[in-house]
């Protein structure tokens, strides 16, 4: 897997975002950096609240404002700077550079307007097309995705389908524009299990054949070790762990990384035992401890995690990890 | 096709309610309505004369029956005469509905397009200035009495203390006969007196109504941007413009409309007493106060038992706009 100076389609360089609430200023990201590059898929797990989805908004500058902005650092989406790009450039960076799909596909989608009439629109915003031949792509689209009679499809209603077909309409829609970069945030979640591994299987093979950096949040590993190549885990706005994937499940650094792992259920030899949990809850982000943001759930904690900040720090493993005594 | 099958089921199934509404109307306005004996007869009039009159008017009858009448008039449209002129209830209605109508319709239309274009704004820059000062202004102009407001109109166009502009009251009269008008020329005429009347009235009830609809559709409208289909529009590059006034416009049609619509039966039949009566409309708004002051209990019953038809009728034409604006909206129950 060593190509030639692969080229990031990503690059996030110390992003902080900030959103103003009752009870104050809350960093929801702070100084976060990662990258992405052309044909590789980013998983980033972590609990609810974490910053993933707003990792994931801020790259298309999604974050709704106020109360949320990026206070610092920067987004380079394929060598466009995002941070300083004004809103109507910004439109025709979505959709065609970097594209989205979301969590619920139910609601994802416009009730009172077609498929078709959703796609072409999107098709035309990027494409300088006849309304014909934007729907002649939507349709060749939807093929793509494997809907099945995607003429008759694309005069329907969202309500029409079902979950697992919205979401493929869903991707359809979010590579109607050949984007460089996917970000897939929970795309499997609101599905039902059986359709969640077809799902999952259209995204793979279309990345694979477009060559897309895709990025895929979720707080599901099991997803993650199926689908992506390096996995990031985030912890109340901090990247706590990046590595390869099959390090990460063998080799989980961070406490906080073997506890996501060991509360993953699995059917064991021996009988089952109550499933291990991680103790105690997510600090309030208004109101975070001085040291390590996770000393007051970790096993392993000691006096120094408590006043100082452990810094983002290579492995021998190759990822990085943010912890003063790693495993 | 399967919008008009439909309508028709809903017609059908507010036929109950049109029968409800028609019997409260009845058992208010007739059985329990004013007896209208000892305002005819005198202070002397005697035990005969007065069972003569029951009689006449029909309170004599059993509850049935007289419920029997009230529905024949109310199926054939025919309320009798009005007691104070003697003329027919129906040719009065006749004559008011079309004036009512003509007088509300503009600010109708208006109040609602500029409430809605407002709203669309106010809701676009939510929580920034913009939005501030027109919800601050809708504020105001509900907090004003219409009452108020049409004495100050008034006051500013109609008289010498202010512009001066239009007629204080009035109603288009016919045309003064010249034997070489052309078609031309009358209709001229009947645009500028028709405008000249109903300028002042549609400036004063678009002033009462337009705080109303901006705050209610600027809600609906807020409700609308927040849904997760905003969202994906805007992650996949749609412009702000179009995801306004194509994706969350259509999908606020549905409160909107509800709203639009139930107000109908008051800009057709129920007309707007306080307008009316201020600048002289004999639309049906005048012809019902002079009704209510004058008891003339003809008119009331009618004015009364078709504003709830109406409002029936307003009811399934919500339901049919649904139809064509959602898709999810079934045909079959």
């Amino acid at each position: 897997m060593t190509e030639s100076a692969p080229k990031p389609v990503l690059r996030i360089r110390d992003l902080v975002v900030e959103f103003k609430t009752e009870m104050g200023v809350i960093r929801a990201l702070d100084k976060i950096s990662f990258e992405v590059m052309a044909g590789e898929s980013l998983g980033i797990v972590g609990e609810s609240g974490c910053g993933k989805s707003v990792t994931a908004l801020s790259i298309l500058k999604l974050i709704p404002s106020p109360p949320g902005r990026i206070a610092e650092g920067s987004i380079e989406l394929d060598g466009i700077e995002v941070v300083s790009q004004p809103e109507h450039e910004m439109r025709k960076v979505r959709g065609a550079l970097a594209s989205m799909i979301f969590q619920e596909p139910m609601t994802a989608l416009n009730p009172v307007f077609t498929i078709g009439n959703q796609m072409v629109e999107v098709i035309r915003v990027h494409q300088k097309v006849s309304k014909t031949k934007a729907k002649k792509q939507a349709i060749e689209m939807l093929r793509t995705v494997n809907i099945e009679s995607p003429e008759k499809r694309i005069d329907q209603y969202p309500h029409e389908l079902s979950g697992g077909m919205r979401q493929r309409v869903m991707i359809a829609m979010a590579l109607s524009c050949s984007p460089k970069l996917l970000i897939a945030d929970e795309p499997t979640t609101a599905l039902d299990v059986t359709v969640q591994a077809q799902v999952m299987e259209e995204i793979k093979r279309l990345q694979q054949e477009m060559n897309m950096g895709l990025i895929l949040i979720t707080h599901d590993l099991g997803v993650i070790a199926e689908s992506c190549s390096r996995v990031l885990v985030m912890y109340c706005g901090k990247i706590i762990e990046m590595a390869e994937t099959g390090e990460l499940y063998k080799n989980p650094r961070h406490p906080y990384t073997r506890g996501l792992l060991d509360s993953i259920p699995r059917v064991r030899k021996e009988k089952l035992k109550t499933l291990p949990t991680i103790k105690g809850m997510v600090p309030d982000l208004a109101d975070l401890p001085k040291g390590c943001r996770f000393a007051d759930r970790c096993p392993k904690v000691e006096d120094r995690c408590r006043t100082e900040e452990p810094p983002l720090e290579d492995t021998e493993g190759g990822g990085k990890v943010a912890c003063f005594h790693p495993n | 096709m399967e919008t008009l099958q439909y309508a028709i089921r809903k017609l059908i199934y507010a036929i109950p309610l049109l029968f409800g509404v028609t019997f409260l109307s009845f058992i208010l306005m007739v059985h329990f309505g004013p007896d209208l004996t000892y305002s005819i007869l005198p202070k002397s009039a005697t035990q005969e004369q007065i069972e003569e009159i029951r009689a006449e008017l029909g309170y004599d009858l059993p509850f049935l029956q007289r419920y029997g009448k009230f529905m024949k008039e109310v199926v054939t449209l025919d309320f009798g005469s009005s007691t104070s002129s003697g003329e027919k209830v129906s040719s009065i209605l006749k004559k008011a509905v079309p004036v009512s109508f003509l007088v509300a319709l503009p600010a109708f239309i208006l109040a609602n397009l500029l409430g809605i274009l407002l709203a669309l704004y106010a809701a676009n820059h939510r929580g920034r200035f913009p939005d501030k000062a027109v919800m601050v202004l809708a504020a105001i102009g509900m907090s004003i009495s219409y009452l108020m407001v049409v004495i100050a109109f008034q006051l500013i166009f109609c008289t010498s203390y202010g512009l001066n502009w239009f007629p204080v009251q009035g109603w288009v009269e016919p045309p003064p006969d010249y034997p070489d008008a052309t078609a031309g020329e009358i209709f001229y005429y009947y645009w500028y007196y028709y405008w000249s009347y109903v300028a002042v009235p549609t400036l004063a009830s678009i002033f009462v109504a337009l705080g109303y609809n901006t705050r209610f559709f600027r809600a609906v409208i807020v409700e609308e941007l927040n849904r997760d289909y905003v969202r994906t529009a805007r992650a996949y590059g749609v412009r702000n413009r179009k995801i306004m006034m194509k994706h969350v416009l259509k999908n606020a049609m549905i409160p909107i409309s509800t709203r639009i619509i139930i107000t109908l039966p008051f800009v057709v039949i129920a007309g707007n007493l306080v307008v009316e009566k201020f600048f002289g409309i004999p639309g049906v708004g005048l012809v019902t106060y002079d009704a209510i002051t004058n008891g003339d209990l003809p008119i009331v019953k009618a004015v009364v038992t078709c504003t709830a038809v109406l409002y029936v009728l307003a009811l399934i034409l919500t339901d049919i706009v649904y139809k064509i604006i959602d898709p999810r909206i079934s045909y079959s129950k």
